[in-house]
């Protein structure tokens, strides 16, 4: 199993051999994977029979691999995760969490309007229905969150995680 | 139990100490298991508690640790601030590195930069406890904790407040024990005082005073009796002994008297003898000194005879020998006794008699002799021609005879000793009265025999005396009928005297005494043996037979049985002449089958009296 990487930024210069943005890329995909034990999804989507998560990735291959890497051999909530490799448009049936990257940011009004919880990494995605927007501080990555769009689709976000967002979108979207 | 020194003396100090060290003792056990036990719930308690903070901290922190939060996380860390034992917190991630820290205002210690850095567990004051923060399976770090573990301080202050606890359980335990002292020590020590004063100052009237009825209640009863007892014995100890010394005095004077007084006839009975044997004395010289010689011996004889009355008395062997009497006869031969001293010392006597007739049981003889002698000592106390009055009456069932004089009196305080055994009213040298002082307490105690008693009034010196000897008239009645005298008279031969024969081994008394009997015109044969008795009196049988007791060959009760036993003298008179007079005596003489029975001396007058009532001829009057 591959260890998680350093969640600190600054910490690349410890971190031999990885680039920042590698580095970037590493938390993202590991904040992916965690949000997975801070949410939760009502029994048709999520049955009893013990079926894995299914993270799809749009638009950020390289999160895409990190987030396999993580996965690897790890679980959340007992299940098993499975990563997608998806395109714009492809169908998102099946698939609890979305990653629209950077550079799928266009379709994130589209995906939005699916099931699965949209997690964005560009500035105002939660106003185009992302539920949850990853964001650059200057050696961090933190979260925004906007709890009520993920409780539309039924999922609910625990307290917890929301106590740590870097924001919390409170009103009608 | 052996207790310390000064606790030994006092039962005060012992119930003190007692209170004190058991109160102490329970105190200290149940001080120990209380700390022992509070110290092992604290460290567990404590332990218990740490823990749960760090559960609840380190959930809380997790989402900062998943997130790589750190502000958040120190948040979450100062919710220890509420906690003033917690000296820092430190979250550590999942490499063991710092993520977070809290640390106390004031603390200063370095925050170990690693995990690894940590020595966990109690270090002395020192808890320091490590969490690992689990979130979905995932270990995402660990929250350090490190606190004041306190154990010390709460130690100390658990002893100091068991310390004072414990002073004031001591001290309610002097109280307590200062109570018990008034509730238990007070009565020990009221006893124990009473029983010290009966130590110290050898006073037996002491009492230990009851004061609750518990066993020291008990105590001081037992030991009051006992003092009451022993008190009542010491007094009757000392009173037997005061007695005994008195009687031992008395004895000493007694025998003091006693050779005073049996010495005193000598003198003149000697002078006497001289007169006799002087040639050419003349008759009325002679005839005086017989006369002295009489008397002195008479008195010798009275002497001897108190003395076997002092024997009887002390030995418990004064017996009564009651028959019917006329009472009269009584007093009249007190009185014929007393006769003679009343007339030389010129004396006026009155005297009352009871009706003739009158009979009552009682042994003459004795009763006689409590008259005569309260008669002799009216005598004798009164100065010449003095009136002495003697009353004989029987009154409402009772005999009271009455001996009053005018003379010398008793003083008040002699009144009781005066019936002592060998009382003396007066001891002076110059006393002109003669006497062992034997004869009121033997009238007192042959008046006690007939069931009477004597009582003694004066109204001081010099003012005369009243005796009254009192008896129940028991059996008394008037009767006219004069009592039978049993005489076996043997018949009377040639001259109509009888012949007698005198064995006495006494050479000087058997002839004095056969000498005196031919005089009267009796014939007369001595032995001096037994045996030679016994042929004389085969050989030419006596009428009357006067015989000694103790003689060689065959003594006087043998010479009796033989004498009994032959057809020839078995109705003779057997009479022993003998020094021995006791009662003992008499009955062994008359189972011997002696007739009658004499004590030497013989008053030849009453020998003669004797001897002339058996004769058929008329006796010469009796002296």
């Amino acid at each position: 199993m591959r260890a998680l990487a350093p969640l600190v930024l600054a910490a690349a210069v410890l971190a031999p051999g990885l680039t920042r943005a590698e580095l970037e890329n590493e938390v993202k995909a590991a904040y992916l994977y965690r949000f997975l034990s801070y949410l939760e999804w009502p029994p048709p989507d999520l049955d009893g029979d013990g079926s894995p998560f299914v993270i799809g990735v749009v638009g950020a291959d390289d999160v895409y691999e990190a987030l396999r890497e993580i996965v690897q051999g790890r679980s959340a909530q007992g299940r098993a995760i499975e990563v997608r490799r998806l395109k714009e448009g492809d169908d998102t049936l099946g698939v609890h969490m979305v990653f629209v990257g950077r550079a799928a940011a266009g379709s994130l009004g589209k995906m939005a309007s699916r099931k699965a919880i949209v997690v964005g990494e560009v500035e105002g995605a939660l106003e185009r229905g992302a539920a949850i927007n990853l964001v650059r501080t200057a050696d961090h990555v933190r979260f925004e969150v906007a709890p009520q769009v993920a409780e539309r689709k039924g999922v609910r976000i625990s307290s917890r995680m929301l106590s740590v967002a870097a924001r919390v979108e409170t009103g009608a979207p | 139990m052996k207790f310390p020194r000064f606790l030994r003396r006092s039962v005060s100090r012992k119930i003190t100490a007692l209170v004190v060290l058991s109160t102490l003792a329970a105190l200290t056990v149940s001080a120990a298991g209380l700390i022992y036990y509070s110290a092992s719930d604290y460290r567990a308690t404590k332990l218990a508690d740490v823990r749960t903070q760090a559960a609840v901290v380190g959930r809380a922190a997790a989402p900062a640790l998943a997130f790589s939060d750190p502000k958040d996380a120190e948040q979450d860390l100062l919710t220890l601030a509420e906690r003033p034992d917690v000296l820092h917190a430190m979250l550590y991630d999942a490499e063991g590195k710092l993520f977070a820290f809290y640390a106390r205002a004031g603390y200063t210690e370095p925050v170990p930069q690693r995990l690894d850095e940590f020595s966990l567990g109690i270090h002395g004051e020192r808890l320091t406890l490590a969490t690992p923060i689990i979130e979905d399976g995932q270990r995402l770090g660990t929250l350090v904790i490190d606190a004041r573990y306190g154990q010390r301080a709460r130690l100390l202050a658990y002893t100091l407040i068991l310390g004072g606890v414990t002073l004031g359980a001591l001290l309610a335990s002097l109280l307590v024990s200062s109570w018990l002292q008034r509730a238990v020590v007070e009565p020990i020590l009221g006893v124990a005082a009473a029983a010290r004063g009966v130590i110290e100052r050898r006073d037996l009237s002491v009492r230990a005073r009851k004061t609750t009825d518990d066993e020291i209640g008990i105590l001081a009863d037992a030991m009051n009796s006992m003092l009451a007892d022993l008190e009542r014995e010491m007094a009757e100890r000392l009173a037997a002994e005061d007695a005994l010394r008195t009687a031992d005095r008395r004895k000493d004077e007694f025998l003091a008297t006693l050779a005073h007084e049996l010495r005193n006839p000598l003198a003149p009975i000697r002078n006497a003898l001289y007169i006799l044997r002087m040639e050419g004395a003349d008759a009325a010289a002679l005839s005086e000194a017989r006369a002295i010689i009489d008397r002195q011996v008479l008195q010798m004889v009275r002497l001897v005879d108190d003395l076997l009355e002092v024997s009887r008395i002390t030995t418990g062997k004064l017996r009564l020998r009651r028959e019917r009497v006329e009472l009269r006869k009584v007093a009249s031969a007190a009185l014929e006794a007393v006769e003679p001293i009343i007339r030389e010392r010129g004396h006026t006597l009155v005297v009352t008699l009871p009706p003739p007739g009158l009979t009552i049981e009682a042994d003459p003889t004795r009763l006689s002799q409590v008259f005569l002698n309260l008669l002799n000592n009216a005598a004798k106390f009164t100065p010449q021609g003095g009136r002495i009055e003697f009353a004989l009456e029987v009154r409402n069932g009772e005999i009271a005879a009455r001996v009053r004089d005018d003379g010398v009196g008793i003083a008040p305080d002699m009144i009781e000793p005066i019936f002592e055994m060998f009382a003396q009213a007066d001891r002076s040298l110059e006393r002109t009265t003669m006497g062992l002082g034997v004869g009121l307490s033997l009238s007192r105690r042959l008046m006690e025999l007939h069931g009477g008693t004597i009582e003694a009034r004066s109204d001081g010196a010099n003012r005369g005396a009243e005796f009254v000897a009192r008896m129940p008239a028991a059996g008394a009645e008037m009767s006219i009928h004069s009592i039978e005298t049993a005489t076996r008279l043997p018949a009377a031969e040639g001259n109509g005297r009888p012949s007698v024969l005198v064995v006495d081994d006494n050479e000087d008394f058997a002839i004095t005494f056969a000498r005196m009997l031919r005089a009267r015109g009796y014939e007369v044969r001595v032995e001096h043996d037994g045996l030679a008795g016994l042929t004389a009196a085969q050989s030419s049988p006596p009428d009357v037979a006067f015989l000694d007791i103790g003689m060689p060959k065959l003594n006087g009760y043998e010479l009796a049985r033989h004498l009994r036993a032959l057809p020839a003298t078995s109705h003779a008179i057997l009479i022993a002449v003998t020094g021995w007079g006791q009662d003992e005596d008499r009955a062994r003489t008359e189972q011997a089958g002696f007739d009658g029975h004499l004590v030497k001396p013989i008053d030849p007058g009453a020998l003669l009296s004797l001897l002339a009532s058996l004769s058929k001829t008329p006796p010469t009057p009796a002296a």
